[in-house]
């Protein structure tokens, strides 16, 4: 009688364990695919589902949110897919969000993916229908895909048949890579190059120096850059300048009127320049005077030795003699 | 006598009338256990007795070999995976693996050797040796004391099983990819758990319900039906289990295609 009441405690304890070890799978279960949880109820339509199955995971900035709850036909074959999602979230997800499908990983299960949304609009609300983003069909990447590998094969062609060319010597970079003469030349040109490099090296490098120089105190360019006094005086130079370059064009303008007179004959130089006959009469008149001026120095002397005119010329021509003999 | 001679005729043949008069005799002995179940008098103690039997004491032998699957499936499945870079997956795997169908099925196969076996050597010596008919002298219903508290046993008893069946298997699993794959207890729970639904479950109980009743109902009508001796009583322990085993394989396929069916409804 014992060992029957030990044997039912047994089979009780038994039972317990067994049953606890389903409850609480079933718990987790239920609490990691949020069954037990309150849920609102939001809508998306879809052209192509891709596959996806009621029970699949909803994820939100990649959490998951809820599960498929029903699949529909809508409308002109498009697909409705209710999704349950969990009410404390909510308030993340706003009336603009998009739904889209993806994948959970590579070749993982279909799950719509709710993202976006703005601050601005509203929480969505029980019932309300979210905007459908198609996602990227598989067969449409296969089809880019294709006309990728046809690139590829023409791409390929194409090099198969220029390092053909190359190899058999024709065009210019066969002929460089065939040509002695041509290598040769390429070497002399490289060689120049190199050359041309290191003279335009040391003239870097002698800019460098100028500019060095340029940039210590004390010369014209440091001190335009950074002396402000400078401009001022330069600034004073050249309205200096300015008036001289009026005045300059006054004179011209002056000696011009000048010069335009002197070239006329109705003024008295003029006449003198530019007449002929009056330079003829002028000339006349003293070859004359020259004439007249012989005549008179021929008089002149001999009034010299005429009385009572010699006595002063003696005492001049004595005063002389004693002023040279007092120096 | 011409209608003793027309009796003595097979109706089809000789070896498909027997068939079709075990499936009868089948068909009459479930019958009888859904009519013997729900009346008084309840065999509790018997009941409670084979449960411990039958429970209890299958419980070293299920869990090991559930610990021993849990870690052979994961060792066998994860070089697969590996190769395509998904080894990561591997709770999900053994998850759907033990709960869908490894667990109730191996802990099925484990208790219609061991139980069926037993169930039919028993009885079927009862039967052999009259002790069922002398019950009956003694007004004791056998049906009742013997094949309704067994049947019910079993068919309680196997669920209970297949949940540490399975419990132990994903401990077996979980050292093993925890020993390689360096994956947390707690990741490896999120994973199994995230891999199966609830119907996988409502099916692994329904299916465990299934088969231990399948494994009491053969194993104490191969005994109960059990004849020539202990001759007799070897054959209908053998019976008893090469039955079991067949109608559970059966069965798992059918609530398979159900179990598709509503989860693709």
């Amino acid at each position: 009688m014992r060992g029957e009441n030990r044997r039912s405690v047994i089979v009780g304890i038994f039972v317990f364990v067994g049953i606890a070890i389903l409850v609480v799978g079933v718990l987790t279960l239920g609490g990691q695919q949020k069954k037990f949880v309150k849920a609102i109820q939001l809508k998306t339509v879809f052209d192509d589902i891709g596959g996806l199955q009621t029970g699949n995971n909803i994820w939100f900035s990649g959490v998951k949110i809820g599960t498929v709850k029903k699949i529909n036909f809508y409308g002109d074959a498009q697909v409705e897919v209710e999704m349950n999602v969990e009410e404390a979230v909510v308030e993340f997800i706003r009336k603009d969000s998009k739904a889209t499908i993806s994948s959970d990983g590579l070749i993982g299960n279909k799950i719509i993916v709710i993202y976006g949304g703005s601050t601005e609009v509203a929480q969505v609300e029980d019932g309300d229908r979210l905007e459908s983003v198609m996602p990227l069909d598989t067969d449409q990447m296969m089809e880019t895909l294709q006309i990728n590998n046809e690139n590829l094969v023409e791409i390929t062609g194409n090099l198969k048949e220029l390092t053909g060319k190359i190899a058999a010597g024709k065009g210019m970079v066969g002929a460089a890579m065939t040509d002695s003469l041509l290598a040769d030349n390429f070497k002399a040109i490289m060689a120049n190059l190199d050359r041309a490099a290191a003279n335009s090296n040391r003239v870097v490098n002698d800019l460098n120096t100028f500019t060095a120089k340029l940039n210590q105190k004390g010369y014209l360019f440091n001190d335009l850059v950074t002396d402000t006094t400078i401009v001022k005086e330069l600034k004073a130079s050249m309205a200096s300048l300015n008036a001289t370059a009026a005045n300059a064009q006054q004179l011209t303008l002056e000696l011009q009127k000048v010069s335009e007179k002197l070239s006329s004959t109705d003024n008295s130089m003029g006449m003198l320049l530019n007449d002929a006959e009056f330079a003829e009469s002028l000339r006349s008149t003293l070859e004359n005077t020259d004439s007249a001026t012989y005549n008179l120095n021929k008089g002149m002397e001999a009034l010299e030795y005429t009385w009572p005119f010699n006595k002063g010329f003696k005492r001049k021509a004595k005063a002389e003699a004693k002023e040279a003999d007092g120096n | 006598m011409a209608e003793e001679s027309e009796d003595r005729k097979p109706l089809l043949s000789k070896k498909i009338d027997k068939f079709f008069t075990g499936l009868a005799d089948a068909w009459n002995f479930v019958r009888r256990f859904f009519q013997e179940v729900f009346m008084p008098p309840y065999e509790f103690k018997e009941i409670i007795q084979q449960c411990y039997r039958i429970g209890v004491e299958s419980l070293p032998l299920i869990s090991l070999t559930g610990f021993i699957v849990g870690i052979v499936f994961t060792n066998q499945s994860r070089p697969s995976l590996s190769e395509f870079g998904a080894a990561s997956w591997l709770p999900s795997l053994i998850s759907i693996a033990v709960v869908r169908a490894m667990g109730p099925l191996v802990t099925a196969l484990i208790a219609a050797g061991k139980v069926g076996s037993s169930i039919g050597a028993e009885i079927g010596s009862m039967k052999v040796t009259e002790q069922i008919d002398a019950m009956e002298v003694s007004a004791t219903n056998p049906f009742k004391f013997l094949v309704v508290s067994r049947v019910l046993a079993t068919t309680l008893m196997i669920p209970l099983l297949v949940m540490y069946t399975d419990f132990v298997a994903l401990m077996g699993s979980f050292l093993s990819v925890n020993a390689n794959e360096m994956v947390s207890m707690t990741t490896f729970f999120v994973q199994v758990f995230e891999a199966i639904t609830f119907l996988d479950i409502i099916s692994s109980v329904f299916k465990s319900v299934l088969f231990g009743f399948t494994i009491g109902i053969v194993g104490c009508y191969k005994g109960y039906n059990s004849s020539k001796g202990t001759e007799g009583v070897g054959r209908a322990a053998n019976a008893a289990v090469v039955m079991a085993m067949f109608l559970i394989f059966i069965e798992e396929l059918l609530v398979l295609q159900l179990v598709n069916a509503i989860r693709g409804m």
